[in-house]
């Protein structure tokens, strides 16, 4: 009877059904075959409103769609343009930036690619790189930047993991960076031997550029500088960055109308976070079921009898969370397969903030894995290009993000080296 | 029939979207206020908490959203695969089943989170400025049964005459 609900429900998933009424009704039918009051769902779902760090979602997602829907992109644009655009593979550079910025206020690389892509993308192929370059560097650039403050995937990591987010923030620095360095050096690449125009550095346009992103600027170092100088914790940090784009952006540079676009964006961004809050609270009871009955504990046994070495386990791990990112969203990921892969990473020895950067850049490469890789269907549906065109665009990028991935899960110091000094 | 639940949706729709906006600026109000109180040396207790069950019900009032714009976050694998399939029997079937199965999980949720605010009602305590805790849980049943409501009014429109809210583009 119970393999039939089961059935059933997996089924509907497949169908189409929301993740989190799959969860809520996983758990519903856990805890009806397990003989426990239902109510004990809700009991845990009421556990979510205790958590401390919640707030933390909905303000910094709307910080980021504020900056999205803003001449934000615009402004940064000039001045990324006026700093590196004299560089060989300095258009493409550029996009790496812009990309990695928006990405780490928005969460959601779909918001990445519709509100900059439309900007970077016509930009390339005018400066003369390939029309499958071009699309493959801005899709895969729509979810770089998972991994820098104050990405809300690093959020809701910490909040199911239980890992501190400000060890978050600073463990994924430097992968992130190794990740913008090796598509650098790829576009570095690409770009000779095409007729490319000649940008020269201009000290006055830099100077201008820089005026005018004056108030774009500071917020980096809001979250960053206030956190880490001890002045804010990680949730001030997402009030005060939320409070300063909507002064900066409704009555400095008036990019945004407070009655008219404000209601909207945020009537946006909390359509987002009420869906992700709604897995998250849904979610809690069948992780919780399921870590009562030990399941990461027998499949941790399961995995012994072949996996003997942490080594091999991470090689394992990858593969498996590939395969985890390319199928699912990366929200529900991570709430549905951190709470069982943690303990068995505990058993080989693996540091919960090392896996977590893993997990993450694992999850960030998932964006652009065919088949169902969300970034390769938002870019098709952005550009209007068949979505196979984009599959070949992407591998090389696919690529040269695993060799990343491999770095960054063999070289763990390049995680942690922040905490063992 | 069509029009009473276009009607009825119409008013979720709206309470869900103008609770959403005056939750936020509170949000935002009372967490820049609580960073400056505590500049100032002062830290009231109840802010805090009052500001995370805010962000939950926000939970519920976003969900509501996502459910009449139809931008929950799914696996749609398959959702693009009958979409392709241009068979409307088809499109029908699979739109119907899944708000079927949606509505039936969200009722059951309901009754079970109801059935905790019973519960919470005959044990529990005063909490943060004197609101008892069972007020604070009745957020669940309310907020669940807000969305259970939007998928019996999805549910509705599609079967008997095959349409829905027409979902608005989030991302």
């Amino acid at each position: 009877m119970s393999l039939i609900a089961y059935s059933s429900i997996i089924f509907l998933a497949l169908l189409g059904a929301p993740i989190f009424a799959v969860m809520a009704s996983l758990a519903l039918v856990a805890f009806y075959f397990s003989g426990i009051e239902l109510s004990a769902v809700a009991v845990e779902i009421f556990r979510l409103a205790s958590a401390p760090t919640i707030l933390t979602i909905p303000l910094f997602t709307f910080a980021g769609y504020v900056l999205a829907e803003s001449k934000a992109p615009v402004r940064l644009l000039r001045l990324s343009q006026a700093a590196v655009g004299w560089m060989p593979g300095g258009v493409a550079i550029v996009c790496l930036f812009i990309c990695a910025f928006f990405t780490a206020f928005t969460g959601a690389s779909g918001v990445t690619i519709i509100a900059v892509g439309g900007l970077l993308y016509p930009m390339l192929v005018k400066e003369g790189y390939s029309e499958k370059f071009s699309l493959g560097l801005v899709t895969t650039c729509g979810s770089l930047g998972l991994l820098f403050p104050p990405s809300l995937p690093i959020i809701l990591y910490g909040i199911i993991a239980k890992v501190d987010i400000d060890q978050l923030f600073l463990a994924g620095l430097v992968p992130g960076f190794i990740l913008m360095l090796i598509l650098g050096l790829y576009s570095m690449y690409q770009s000779r031997g095409i007729a490319r125009k000649k940008h020269t550095f201009s000290l006055t346009e830099l100077k201008s550029s820089l005026w005018e992103s004056r108030f774009e600027l500071p917020i980096p170092v809001f979250v960053l500088g206030g956190i880490y100088g001890g002045f804010v914790t990680a949730t001030e940090a997402s009030a005060l960055s939320a409070f300063y784009v909507l002064i900066a952006n409704c009555f400095f540079t008036r990019d945004l109308s407070l009655s008219k676009d404000l209601p909207r964006i945020i009537v946006e961004s909390l359509t987002l976070v009420g869906a992700i809050l709604l897995i998250l609270c849904c979610a809690m009871g069948l992780t919780n079921y399921l870590v009562d009955e030990e399941v990461p504990m027998k499949i941790l046994a399961a995995m012994q009898t072949f996996i003997t070495s942490k080594l091999l386990f991470l090689l394992v791990l990858n593969v498996f969370l590939l395969i985890v990112g390319c199928l699912m969203d990366i929200f529900s990921a991570i709430i549905v397969v951190v709470p069982l892969i943690l303990p068995i990473a505990e058993q080989f020895g693996v540091n919960p903030l090392h896996l977590a950067i893993v997990f993450l850049t694992n999850l960030e490469i998932g964006y652009i894995t065919p088949p169902v890789g969300i970034n390769l269907f938002i870019s098709s549906f952005r550009f209007n290009k068949p979505v196979l065109e984009l599959y070949r665009a992407s591998v090389p990028f696919l690529f040269l993000l695993i060799i990343a991935l491999l770095i960054i899960t063999y070289i763990p110091w390049l995680t942690l080296f922040w905490f063992n000094s | 029939m069509k029009k009473l639940i276009l009607a009825f949706d119409g008013v979720l729709e709206s309470l869900s979207k103008w609770g959403l906006v005056s939750s936020f600026f509170v949000i935002l109000a009372l967490s820049v206020s609580s960073i400056v109180l505590r500049w100032l040396g002062q830290s009231p207790g109840w802010l805090d908490p009052l500001v995370r069950y805010l962000v939950f019900i926000c939970a519920f009032l976003g969900g509501s959203l996502a459910t009449s714009r139809g931008v929950h976050i799914r696996v749609d694998l398959f959702t693009k695969l009958v979409e392709a399939s241009d068979s409307k029997a088809l499109h029908w079937i699979q739109r119907n089943l899944v708000a079927l199965f949606c509505l039936v999980t969200t009722v059951v949720l309901t009754k079970a989170s109801w059935d905790f605010f019973l519960v919470e009602k005959e044990f529990g305590a005063p909490s943060f400025l004197h609101i008892h805790s069972s007020n604070l849980v009745a957020i669940i049943p309310l907020g669940i049964g807000l969305i259970a409501l939007r998928f019996f009014n999805q549910l509705i429109l599609g079967l008997y005459t095959g349409e829905s809210r027409e979902p608005d583009r989030v991302q």
